[in-house]
C-alpha cells in the first residue's frame, strides 16, 4: 500500500552567513498509512526542520517529498496552505491558543480558511472528543496548560486531516497531563489519523508504535516502540 | 466568497477583543472626519444664509452703480442700492461720490418705460450720512437720497404720514426709517416736526412701517431725503446708484440688457467693455457670494483634511504594533492554512473597519459641533448627503492606505519564524 508519507533523500540547507548549515543530510523515510510514529533526538538534530518540511511549512533543498503519493516537494505556497489546511493537522509545544477568544472559536480557526460556513456541529463533537464539553464557552487565557493542548488538539482534528503532527506536544506539561494527552493522540490514532510525534522525551516516544532517531541531520536508528 | 465572511468575522472579532484600544486608535480619524463634516456644514450653511438675505432683495431688482467693472462695484459694497458704509468710513458729515457716471438724464431715458417693456420702474439713490443728535449723544446715521419710486421698488411703505413724492423734490422734507422714529420719538408720530440735518431745517413728513433687513440695507436706520436735495447738499450733480425694477421676475435678464443698452446710448459708449457702469443683479451677488464662501470651505476643509492623514498614520502605528504583537497568531493562522493573501485581507479589513467606524463617529461628532458652531453663528449648517458620502469614501481610503504596509508586513511573516516568535 502507498505509505502516506514517503521522504527520499531529502536534505535541508541554510545559509547562514559565510557558512552553510546542512540540517538534513539525506532523510529516507516512510510512514505507513494509521501509524503513530515518534521522532527523536537531541535539539540541533533537525527534527524541528524535518517537522516543518513535512508540515509544509518549509520545502527541502534537494530529495523528494510524497505525501499521500502526490509529489509536495515544490508545490506552490498557495497549495501548501492548502494542503496544512485540509490534510495535516498541528499540535505544538507552546499551543498557540487565541487567548482572547473561546475554546469554540479556537476550535473552528482552520475552518476560517476552508470556502464553507464554520461548522459548529463537528466542532462541538471534536471538543467533546477531547474532555473539553463543558468549557466550550470558555476563553484560550482562562484555561490548564492540559485543557489548552485537548484544545489544540480538537483543533488539529477539525478539518479531519490525515496526518497529525505534534511537535513536542507535552513539552510544557507535568507527567499525568503528559499522558493523558498521549492518550488523547493515541485514540485519534486509532480513529485513524496518521501521527508524527517529536519528542526528545524517551518516555513519551516509547508510548509510540515506531520511533525514529535523528543525530546530526541523520537517521540513526530505527526501532519498534515498546507499548505494545 | 464564504471564505471572505469567514475572514471579515475574524477581523470583527479581533477588533472587538481589543476595543479601548479599536476606540483609541481611531481618535484622529474622528476627529478629522469631525472636522470635515462641521466645517463643510458651516460654509454651506454660511453659503445658504447669505444667499437667502440676498434672495431678500427682491429677485426683480437690479443696481446700476458707476465703474466699469461689476467686482469693483461689489468691493464698494453698492450692490443693495445704498454706498452708506462706504461713505460713514470717510468721515466727512456729507461725502460725495464724485465721479458717478450715472446723471439725471439717465433716470429719464430708463424711465421712458415704454421704450422699455422690461423695466417697470426706476429710481436714482445718492447715499451718504449724517449725524443726529438722539438722546444727547451724537450718532451717525445712514442718510438716502432718493427719487420716488424707491419707495415702491423696495416695497417701503409709511407707517405715519406719507412717502416722498414728485412734488417733495425741490423741498426740505424728510421721511425717517422705523427705527430712526423710534430712537427719536419713541412710538409718538412725528409727522410735521422739524429736525436740523446739518444745519438745515427740515420737515418730517412720514415714518417707514419696519422692514425686512437685506444684506447690504437697513431700510429702519435710514434717513430719506429727496434726491435732488441730497445732491445739492454734496455739491453733485449725478446719482450714486440707480435701482432697476423689471417688470417680472423673468424679465431680470431682458431688463439688464434694456437698462445696459440704453445707458451705452446715453454715454455714447460704442464698445460695451468700456462701459463706465455695471449692473449688478442679485443673482450676480448669489454667484460671487457662493464663490467667495466654496473658496473659503475649501481652503478650511483642507486643513482638516491634513488631520485625516494624521490620523491614517496613527491607524498605521497601532496596526504595526499590533502585527507585532500577533507575530504567533499570524504563524498559527499560517499554520492551518490561511494565504498570504487571506492573512493580508483580513488585516486590511481590520484597518478599514477602524477607520469606517472612525468616520460613523465623526459624522455623528461633526454633527454636534455644526450644531453647536450654528448656535454660535446664528445660522443652521447645512450637512449634505454628499459631505457624509466623501467622508465615508475618504475614511475607507485613508484605511486601505495606511493599513496596507502593516498588511503586508503581516502577510509576508514566515510562519516557521512567527510561531517561534516572543
Amino acid at each position: 500500500m502507498q505509505p502516506l508519507i514517503e521522504l527520499l533523500q531529502v536534505t535541508k540547507t541554510y545559509q547562514s552567513g559565510p557558512e552553510k548549515l546542512q540540517a538534513l543530510k539525506g532523510i529516507d523515510l516512510a510512514v505507513a498509512r494509521g501509524e503513530f510514529v515518534a521522532i527523536t533526538g537531541p535539539s540541533g538534530s533537525g527534527k524541528s526542520t524535518l517537522m516543518h518540511i513535512l508540515g509544509l511549512l518549509d520545502t527541502p533543498t534537494a530529495g523528494t517529498y510524497l505525501l499521500n503519493g502526490q509529489d509536495v516537494t515544490r508545490i506552490s505556497k498557495g497549495r501548501q496552505a492548502e494542503m496544512r489546511n485540509r490534510e495535516i493537522g498541528f499540535v505544538f509545544q507552546q499551543f498557540n491558543l487565541l487567548p482572547r477568544a473561546t475554546v469554540l472559536e479556537n476550535v473552528l480557526l482552520p475552518t476560517v480558511y476552508d470556502n464553507a460556513p464554520p461548522p459548529v456541529a463537528r466542532a462541538r463533537e471534536v471538543i467533546e472528543m477531547v474532555g473539553l464539553g463543558d468549557h466550550i464557552r470558555h476563553k484560550g487565557n482562562q484555561l490548564s496548560g492540559g485543557q489548552m493542548q485537548r484544545v489544540a488538539i480538537a483543533r488539529a482534528l477539525i478539518m479531519g486531516p490525515a496526518l497529525l503532527l505534534a511537535d513536542e506536544p507535552t513539552g510544557n506539561l507535568d507527567s499525568v497531563t503528559s499522558l493523558e494527552i498521549m492518550e488523547l493522540f493515541r485514540m485519534a490514532n486509532r480513529r485513524g489519523t496518521t501521527v508524527v510525534l517529536i519528542t526528545h522525551e524517551p518516555d513519551i516516544a516509547r508510548l509510540a508504535d515506531r520511533t525514529v532517531e535523528l543525530r546530526d541531520g541523520r537517521i540513526t536508528h530505527r526501532a519498534r516502540g515498546g507499548r505494545r | 466568497m464564504r471564505k471572505m465572511a469567514n475572514i471579515a468575522t475574524q477581523a470583527a472579532q479581533a477588533l472587538l477583543a481589543n476595543k479601548g484600544r479599536a476606540l483609541l486608535t481611531i481618535l484622529g480619524i474622528v476627529i478629522g472626519i469631525a472636522s470635515v463634516i462641521a466645517l463643510l456644514g458651516i460654509g454651506q450653511g454660511a453659503s445658504n444664509s447669505i444667499t437667502g438675505r440676498i434672495a431678500t432683495l427682491g429677485n426683480s431688482t437690479l443696481t446700476v452703480v458707476p465703474g466699469g467693472s461689476a467686482a469693483a462695484g461689489l468691493e464698494g459694497g453698492g450692490g443693495g442700492g445704498g454706498q452708506a458704509d462706504q461713505n460713514s468710513s470717510s468721515g466727512m458729515p456729507f461725502t460725495s461720490m464724485a465721479g458717478s457716471s450715472l446723471s439725471e438724464k439717465d433716470l429719464a431715458e430708463l424711465q421712458a418705460t415704454e421704450r422699455h417693456p422690461s423695466i417697470r420702474a426706476v429710481a436714482g439713490v445718492v447715499s451718504a450720512s449724517t449725524i443726529l443728535e438722539i438722546h444727547g449723544h451724537q450718532q451717525r446715521v445712514p442718510l438716502t437720497g432718493v427719487t420716488p419710486a424707491y419707495f415702491s421698488i423696495y416695497g417701503l411703505k409709511a407707517q405715519h404720514g406719507r412717502l416722498l413724492g414728485d412734488e417733495d423734490a425741490k423741498e426740505k422734507r424728510l421721511v425717517l426709517g422705523s427705527q430712526v422714529a423710534a430712537d427719536l420719538y419713541g412710538g409718538d408720530d412725528p409727522t410735521g416736526r422739524q429736525i436740523k440735518v446739518e444745519g438745515q431745517e427740515f420737515t418730517i413728513v412720514g415714518v417707514l412701517a419696519a422692514s425686512e433687513e437685506s444684506a447690504f440695507r437697513n431700510p429702519n436706520d435710514q434717513l430719506y431725503i429727496p434726491a435732488a436735495v441730497a445732491m445739492e447738499r454734496l455739491g453733485i450733480k449725478n446719482y450714486g446708484s440707480l435701482v432697476v425694477q423689471a417688470a417680472g421676475d423673468g424679465q431680470v435678464g431682458l431688463a439688464a440688457a434694456e437698462a445696459r443698452t440704453t445707458l451705452l446710448e446715453t454715454h455714447a459708449i460704442a464698445d460695451p467693455k468700456l462701459a463706465d457702469f455695471s449692473i449688478l443683479s442679485p443673482q450676480d451677488l448669489v454667484a460671487v457670494t457662493q464663490q467667495v464662501a466654496g473658496t473659503l470651505t475649501a481652503l478650511l476643509t483642507s486643513i482638516a483634511a491634513i488631520s485625516l492623514v494624521v490620523g491614517g498614520i496613527g491607524i498605521m502605528n497601532i496596526m504595526l504594533v499590533s502585527v507585532t504583537e500577533r507575530t504567533r497568531e499570524i504563524g498559527l493562522r499560517k499554520a492551518v492554512g490561511a494565504k498570504t493573501r487571506d492573512i493580508l485581507f483580513q488585516f486590511l479589513l481590520e484597518a478599514v473597519i477602524l477607520t469606517l467606524a472612525g468616520s460613523a463617529l465623526g459624522i455623528l461628532l461633526g454633527f454636534g459641533v455644526g450644531d453647536l458652531a450654528g448656535t454660535l453663528l446664528g445660522f443652521p449648517p447645512v450637512i449634505t448627503p454628499r459631505a457624509i458620502a466623501l467622508a465615508i469614501v475618504v475614511a475607507a481610503a485613508v484605511g486601505l492606505v495606511f493599513g496596507l504596509y502593516p498588511a503586508a508586513k503581516a502577510a509576508r511573516l514566515n510562519p516557521i519564524d512567527a510561531l517561534r516568535y516572543g
